[in-house]
């Protein structure tokens, strides 16, 4: 069979509806299947593969949750959302010895620093960028954080 | 005294240093520059002749001689996309290597992230600061420290110190250093701003530890492993075994 038929026949198969597919020439049999359910075998794998990096052990400050009571009280659209800007360590105090620069009820500002996030030797002072209450605290200290990941929950009624 | 004349004659920049605020004294020019909100001129630069309370990561200190060094901050205030910050953090301890080499003929070697290190000694540490509102970083101050002309470094250091003069045998000039500094960081930034590509390979050709068994130390935490490259965001990649770990932060050394 020519070369250029069968490329043609998987073509046409390719665009098509058609899953399966075969044709017979003389003894020489040809069987064309898109096996839809095997995706896997499309998908690319990450040659690389990241695990968390390195994380401070001795966590000094202890992630302080409000009641739950609170929060289903809450209609979603009052809370508000503040996220990393960038991946790194997230820290809720200037340094390990340091009081955090928020906890849980207090009433902020937009421009109050909330935490740091640290990559690399860069320190980010994530500041609010609304007025309200701190209603939840979603990262535990030291911890790592990534891009866009949710870390304050901020009641801005 | 620092000829602020002198430096001026040699500054080529468009914008880094245009206005250059010069201080005595004041406690850290990051701080100032990042916490005073009426700075508010992109690419200021402020330079101190001494810090009260110098810093670098973990609140470790920066301990200078008054005058005898260089000591400053550039703020950035345009938004800076997030991955940007890390290449700026590179890009700086380049700027800092390239003045090394040009003016003085220094081997200068990068440690990662932004360590710049001459015969193995530190001879320039830098500590970027930035803050964001919502999810942008709507400032950014790059701290640079530079050891140029104390002749000598009594204490105990985690790595060893070292300045120019020691290395060059000979007292320079910080004004032209610092304007050679600042030209070379314009030049970088308007690099990162199209593609890092270039910054990042000029970063990785000066550093000696890429392919070399190091180890990380944070905190009491070590890990070992093979320094296999930088990342497109600039986060180290070690392998441990048959796997790749994303390094965001620690004190690389060699093993």
């Amino acid at each position: 069979m020519d070369i250029n038929l069968l490329k043609k026949l998987i073509k046409m198969v390719e665009q098509s509806e058609i899953t399966d597919f075969s044709v017979q020439e003389g003894d020489l049999k040809v069987k064309i299947s898109k096996n839809t359910h095997n995706a896997a075998n499309f998908s690319f794998q990450t040659p690389i593969e990241y695990s968390r990096p390195m994380v401070q052990s001795n966590a000094a400050i202890p992630i302080v949750e409000s009641p739950s009571v609170e929060i289903k009280r809450e209609t979603k659209s009052d809370l508000h959302e503040v996220k990393s800007p960038i991946v790194g360590t997230f820290y809720r105090a200037p340094a390990p010895d340091a009081d955090p620069y928020v906890e849980v009820g207090d009433s902020i500002a937009t421009g109050t620093v909330l935490c740091i996030v640290e990559a690399m030797k860069l320190l980010n002072e994530i500041e609010s960028d609304v007025n309200g209450k701190i209603v939840k605290i979603l990262v535990e200290n030291a911890t790592p954080v990534e891009y866009g990941q949710p870390l304050f929950l901020i009641d801005t009624k | 005294m620092f000829n602020i004349e002198e430096f001026d004659i040699k500054l080529d920049t468009d914008f880094i240093g245009r206005n250059f605020i010069y201080s005595d004294e004041v406690d850290s020019t990051n701080s100032l520059l990042l916490t005073k909100k009426d700075f508010n001129i992109d690419g200021t630069v402020l330079l101190a002749e001494f810090q009260r309370s110098g810093r670098g990561r973990k609140n470790r200190t920066w301990i200078s001689n008054a005058g005898q060094n260089l000591t400053f901050s550039i703020l950035l205030i345009n938004e800076i996309k997030e991955n940007k910050a890390n290449h700026i953090n590179l890009g700086a301890s380049l700027a800092v290597a390239q003045a090394l080499e040009n003016l003085y003929q220094l081997n200068v070697e990068l440690k990662w992230p932004n360590d710049v290190l001459v015969s193995k000694k530190k001879i320039s540490g830098i500590l970027i600061e930035s803050s964001s509102k919502g999810s942008k970083i709507n400032r950014l101050v790059v701290g640079i420290g530079i050891n140029v002309n104390q002749p000598n470094f009594p204490g105990k250091f985690e790595i060893q110190p070292t300045s120019i003069r020691k290395e060059f045998k000979s007292t320079v000039s910080r004004e032209k250093l610092l304007s050679e500094i600042l030209n070379n960081f314009e030049i970088i930034y308007y690099q990162l701003k199209k593609n890092a590509t270039k910054i990042l390979n000029d970063w990785r050709n000066r550093c000696k530890l890429i392919g070399e068994k190091i180890k990380i130390v944070e905190e009491d935490k070590i890990l070992n492993g093979v320094f296999e490259d930088i990342d497109e965001d600039g986060f180290l990649l070690l392998k441990v075994g048959n796997k790749i770990e994303k390094i965001y932060f620690g004190d690389v050394s060699l093993r």
